[in-house]
């Protein structure tokens, strides 16, 4: 990987929108003795939106799961808005309640409803009174366009209020950043535009955003930077502008080639 | 940024490392399960200084000085170890006649539920709710005290006996405490290693016509080779060492009291083996349904759609799937039947449990004699789940 | 020019073309047919003759007390008599409250919901109410009858708590606990530790219901919570001194009444061990891993009679000199530890069957690993596990009759105590076996559907 181009993005993103607020500094992580993530340097900006593409088991899931410490790495840091992620566990919660998370299969909580969904984390984990988690809740809801389906089951509804559910209660944490893995993959493709529009408000609102996704509309329109990783490393790195009409790498252009 | 990975930047305080949280929580409960287990050896250790007995295994070579029922044989002079060998003996016994007949009437059972005769599908029904709902040991004792005790048999001495027409040898033997039936009498180590090489060429033949059958197409008619290797070698064998064995007919002893000759079962083994057949074979019944229809109902629609005739069907579409669902449950319920036939010490079947009981209350120090009987069921246990994991991984559909 | 339209054929087969399509289908058929159907018309004509004509059921009839209650005092009966509206009441109520919150929270999702009819609990219990009227039948007096009238009033007294609003459901779980441990002391007595049981139960109740949803939780509520429980628990021991009632300790129960109620002591006690083990079983630290292994797989590779003879003869060598342990007190704690190993594996193979996604959503959303068994894994786990659990009671609950070999008198060994008596030395064993097994069947045969009911709502059911 390009050292300078690294840096150069980096000095970019800290001057554009403010200082970094996700750092990783040489994180490997293995599986056994297959190595995931080889030597990733990576800093995201406050308020930036960063779109990671890239082949499948390229390491982009591995990635953004070391961020809230779903995998642990080996080596490396990774500090995210000040606290590094260690094996100290106060630090790994409180990065956690820092971080909200989409995932592919929505991993909603089917024993409870859509609002019980929303309001579980606020009530437990910040120890919010039922009522105020309830109106927290339910802006959120509005938010994401489905306050109607608060007291439907999650089972009942199709797969795009279910991922927009996920991503409500995502919020309701507050989160300063919220990384979205894959979030639209196991959508019908009527569902998937939906889920974006929600997204793509978020990134207008400011909100700090890591996505892995395919969906290269989403990135053209919002993303501040886009990251092309292959085999556990960053290959390529820059704006949408210049990925999409100028990719410098062979493997980008040829990801790209499969993909557009 | 290009600085190398540095080790974490922070100490992070002991008590909330998670690594160390991780030792910390296994030491605390090997330690609580420690100290608890040295509380209850210390007890026992006490105990038996205090009581004067020891924890040794020397009974096992003293002398039995009880003798066992219906093992005219067994010597009461014989140390507790052939006991132990004899109950083990019984509960194989047991066992494996108990899953004899639970297998086969559980399948006819199972499919039989499945049948499109009203009649037929609900006594199938009918049998499995009854014997499920009903407790082994109560199915036991009503076969024992139904057909034996109070049943029509008389007593040995005025036994029914059964003769084939023509010869003056006794076929069966009905009594209300013994049946005999024919066996087999003589036979050599030479004859049955014979029979075992006999067996494996039988294997190999089926393996040989498989292969030939993925090379050439030929149908292979495998179950008709194994079978053909495995009765011409048992003629071939029972010839050359000029007839080993004969048969053996059941007759009454001179003082009509024991039947001689042939295979003698008494009451226990049969109420156990019936009793715990017919229960467990309802269980497999359940099991055997519920596979079949968990078989997905594309596959009938697929194999109709390629012009197989139901039999067909069932042969290469749905008995394999169904079976492979089935086999890990039914291996589970021939475990607990065995397990049940602890249930002989009620009808003094002479299994282990039995054999255990008995030889407690003749004084034998009970801690010892029960851990050989548990050690015995662990070993069947063992066996049979070691065949459950061999089993389970041969049949896993090959998935991607 | 308009078509006539003729209605379509509804072809509903009744009489003769039912006969020919379900009994005859094909000739393998209608062989099979022609040889069962006189069989089982003999067979059932034998029966019948057996069960109604013939057989003596003077056996069953003069011994059905010892048969119920076995050698309970006579003149402590009225316990029992109290017992069971007791248990009638709290068995209404907590079914009131299960069924009115299920239909609250489905009306509300709008899902459909049918209503818990009287017809539809007479019909699903058909063979346990059934049973009820055979033993009302051998009855030689009237209280019986009054007794299971008194029962099914109070049933349907506890069911009324269906009707009250909302608020007031989380009262019910309460009175239904409060209500079986009253069942069990009336007959067992307020001595001993019986105060600690019950402190407990209501040490529970105190600690979910202090703390109202509008206070934000903090120290201040636990502090309070514990407050509320060490109050009530002081309360119930002063209670306790003051009424003091040696009752009729569990040495002296038998009968069907013990079979009942070793059968539900064991469920109970052996659900908070088994579920430590499960969780233990598949935690990521190997030694816990190991050690509930271990205790498993020796468990569950032995007959539970192997388990009952070490509790008869071997027990009491592992405690310490001079404790005595009644021989019905080591078959429940027995019968404890074996169940726990079977309820391990169960809810074991329920947390299996849970997406690994649905611990890392409660990861990833800060909450802490206690915070995320509680609230996420083992509500969904062992929903998904009823029916397998309803199976491992009714596996209990017949396994109960092994107590008779070790001359314990529960349900099954009454019988010995009945041909014990010379005017039944030997008759009547086919009647009394009979009587046994009808009973045992109803019970079973009515919790197995029970089951396979459950199972089919589970699956189709929302989420």
């Amino acid at each position: 990987m390009n050292d300078e181009s690294t840096q150069q993005v980096y000095a970019d993103a800290t001057k554009a929108k403010g200082d970094a607020i996700i750092e990783l500094e040489g994180v490997d992580k293995f599986f056994g003795d297959f190595q995931a993530l080889k030597d990733i340097n990576m800093a995201v900006g406050r308020q930036e939106v960063v779109v990671v593409i890239g082949p499948s088991g390229s390491g982009k899931s591995t990635l953004i799961r070391c961020i809230n410490h779903l995998e642990t790495h080996e080596r490396g840091r990774i500090v995210v808005d000040g606290i590094e992620l260690s094996e100290d566990i106060r630090n790994i919660q409180e990065v956690r309640r820092e971080t909200g998370m989409v995932f592919q299969s929505f991993n909603l909580f089917p024993h409870l409803t859509v609002l019980d969904n929303v309001t579980l984390a606020p009530r437990q984990v910040r120890n919010m009174a039922k009522a105020d988690a309830e109106e927290l809740a339910m802006k959120q809801l509005t938010r994401v366009k489905i306050p109607e389906q608060a007291r439907k089951y999650p089972g009942q509804l199709s797969g795009g209020q279910q991922q927009r559910v996920a991503i409500a209660r995502a919020l309701a944490m507050q989160p300063k950043v919220m990384l979205f893995d894959e979030p639209t993959s196991a959508l019908d493709p009527e569902m998937i535009k939906e889920v974006l529009d929600v997204m793509v408000e978020l990134a207008e609102g400011g909100m700090t955003m890591i996505v892995v996704t395919h969906e290269m509309s989403f990135a053209r329109a919002v993303a501040n930077r886009v990251v092309f990783m292959a085999d556990g490393e960053i290959v390529e790195v820059g704006t949408p502008e210049h990925f999409f009409t100028n990719p410098e790498e062979d493997r980008t252009k040829l990801f790209l080639s499969q993909i557009l | 940024m290009t600085t190398p990975p540095s080790p974490l930047s922070t100490r992070v305080p002991l008590w909330r490392d998670v690594r160390v949280l991780r030792v910390v929580g296994q030491v605390l409960a090997v330690a609580v399960a420690f100290l608890v287990l040295r509380w209850l050896l210390g007890n026992l250790t006490s105990n038996l200084d205090r009581l004067n007995l020891g924890l040794d295994f020397g009974f096992l070579s003293r002398p039995t000085q009880f003798q066992v029922p219906y093992h005219s044989t067994f010597n009461p002079r014989a140390p507790v170890a052939d006991m132990v060998l004899v109950g083990i003996k019984n509960t194989f016994l047991a066992g494996f006649s108990g899953i004899v007949i639970a297998l086969t009437v559980g399948l006819m059972v199972g499919v039989s539920r499945l049948s499109q005769n009203w009649l037929v599908a609900r006594l199938a029904t009918v049998f499995v709710e009854f014997f499920r709902n009903i407790p082994p040991l109560v199915i036991i004792i009503f076969f024992a005290a139904a057909v034996f005790t109070f049943g029509p048999f008389p007593n040995l001495r005025e036994a029914i006996l059964v003769s084939a027409p023509g010869s003056s040898s006794n076929l069966v033997i009905l009594s209300n405490d013994q049946w005999g039936i024919p066996g087999f009498a003589g036979g050599s180590p030479l004859f049955t290693g014979l029979i075992g090489l006999g067996l494996i060429l039988a294997a190999a033949g089926w393996l040989w016509r498989t292969r030939l059958n993925e090379r050439t197409g030929r149908p292979h008619h495998r179950l008709a080779w194994f079978l053909g290797i495995l009765i011409a070698s048992v003629i071939i064998s029972y010839l050359a060492l000029g007839r080993p064995v004969s048969m053996s007919w059941p007759a009454q002893s001179e003082n009509r009291r024991l039947i001689v000759g042939g295979f003698a079962l008494n009451w226990g083994f049969m109420s156990v083996t019936a009793g715990l057949g017919l229960y467990t074979a309802s269980h497999v019944a359940e099991i055997i349904r519920g596979s079949i229809l968990a078989v997905p109902k594309g596959q009938n629609e697929a194999s109709t759609a390629l012009a197989l005739s139901g039999f067909q069907r069932y042969r290469f579409v749905v008995l394999p799937q169904a079976l492979r669902i089935a086999i890990p449950p039914i291996i589970n319920q021939c475990l607990n039947l065995v397990k049940n036939t602890s249930l002989g010490t009620a009808v003094a079947y002479a299994e282990i449990a039995a054999l255990t009981q008995t030889s407690i209350g003749n004084g034998r120090p009970a801690l010892q004699s029960l851990i050989v009987m548990m050690a015995v069921y662990l070993m069947f246990s063992l066996s049979i789940s070691l065949l459950l994991n061999l089993v389970n991984q041969r049949f896993q559909l090959v998935t991607r | 020019m308009t078509a006539t339209t003729t209605p379509p054929l509804v072809k509903r087969l009744t009489g003769i073309g039912w006969v020919r399509s379900n009994l005859f289908p094909n000739v393998w058929s209608s062989i099979l047919t022609i040889l069962l159907l006189p069989v089982l018309l003999y067979s059932g004509y034998r029966a019948g003759l057996f069960l109604l004509v013939n057989a003596e059921w003077e056996a069953v009839e003069r011994n059905l007390t010892l048969f119920m209650q076995g050698t309970f005092p006579r003149d402590q009966q009225w316990r029992l008599v109290a017992q069971l509206p007791l248990f009638a009441l709290a068995l209404g109520a907590g079914l009131g409250t299960a069924s009115s919150s299920a239909q609250d929270r489905a009306i509300e999702a709008g899902l459909p919901h049918e209503r818990t009819s009287p017809i539809g609990i007479v019909r699903r219990f058909w063979s346990v109410i059934g049973f009820v009227l055979v033993l009302l039948y051998f009855a030689s007096t009237a209280n019986p009858w009054f007794v299971v009238l008194g029962s099914v009033l109070a049933f349907l007294l506890g069911f009324q708590i269906r009707g009250l609003p909302a608020r007031f459901r989380l009262y019910g779980w309460s009175l239904m606990s409060l209500l079986l441990v009253a069942g069990f002391q009336v007959v067992s007595g307020t001595t001993g530790r019986a105060w600690l049981v019950t402190a407990i139960v209501v040490g529970i109740g105190a600690w979910t219901l202090t703390g109202s949803e509008r206070i934000v939780p903090g120290w201040r509520t636990w502090a309070l919570k514990t407050g509320a429980v060490i109050v009530t628990s002081v309360l119930v021991f002063l209670l306790y001194s003051v009424i003091t009632d040696p009752g009729v300790g569990w040495d002296k129960w038998s009968g069907l009444h013990l079979t009942l109620w070793v059968s539900a002591l064991a469920i109970i006690l052996s659900f908070p061990f088994g579920l430590i083990m499960a969780l233990a079983r598949r935690s990521g630290l190997p030694a816990l891993r190991l050690l509930a292994t271990t205790y498993i797989e020796l468990i569950r590779g032995v007959p539970l009679i192997a388990l009952l003879f070490m509790g008869q003869y071997v027990a009491l060598f592992f405690l310490p000199a001079g404790s005595s342990l009644s021989s019905i007190s080591r078959a429940i704690a027995v019968f404890t530890l074996f169940t726990a190993a079977y309820v391990a594996e169960i809810v074991r193979g329920g947390l299996q069957s849970l997406p690994p996604g649905q611990t890392e959503a409660g990861q990833a959303l800060g909450l802490t690993p206690p915070s995320v068994i509680r609230l996420i894994v083992l509500p969904q786990a062992l929903r998904a596990v009823i029916p397998a659990m309803v199976g491992q009671f009714i596996s209990l609950f017949k396994d109960t009759s092994l107590l008779s070999i070790l001359a314990i008198f529960e349900f099954f060994n009454v019988r010995s105590l009945v041909h014990g008596q010379p005017d039944f030395r030997v008759v009547a064993h086919a009647e009394t076996l009979v009587f046994v097994a009808v009973g045992y069947w109803a019970v079973a045969f009515a919790m197995s559907r029970e089951s396979q009911r459950l199972e089919g709502r589970l699956r189709v059911g929302a989420a």
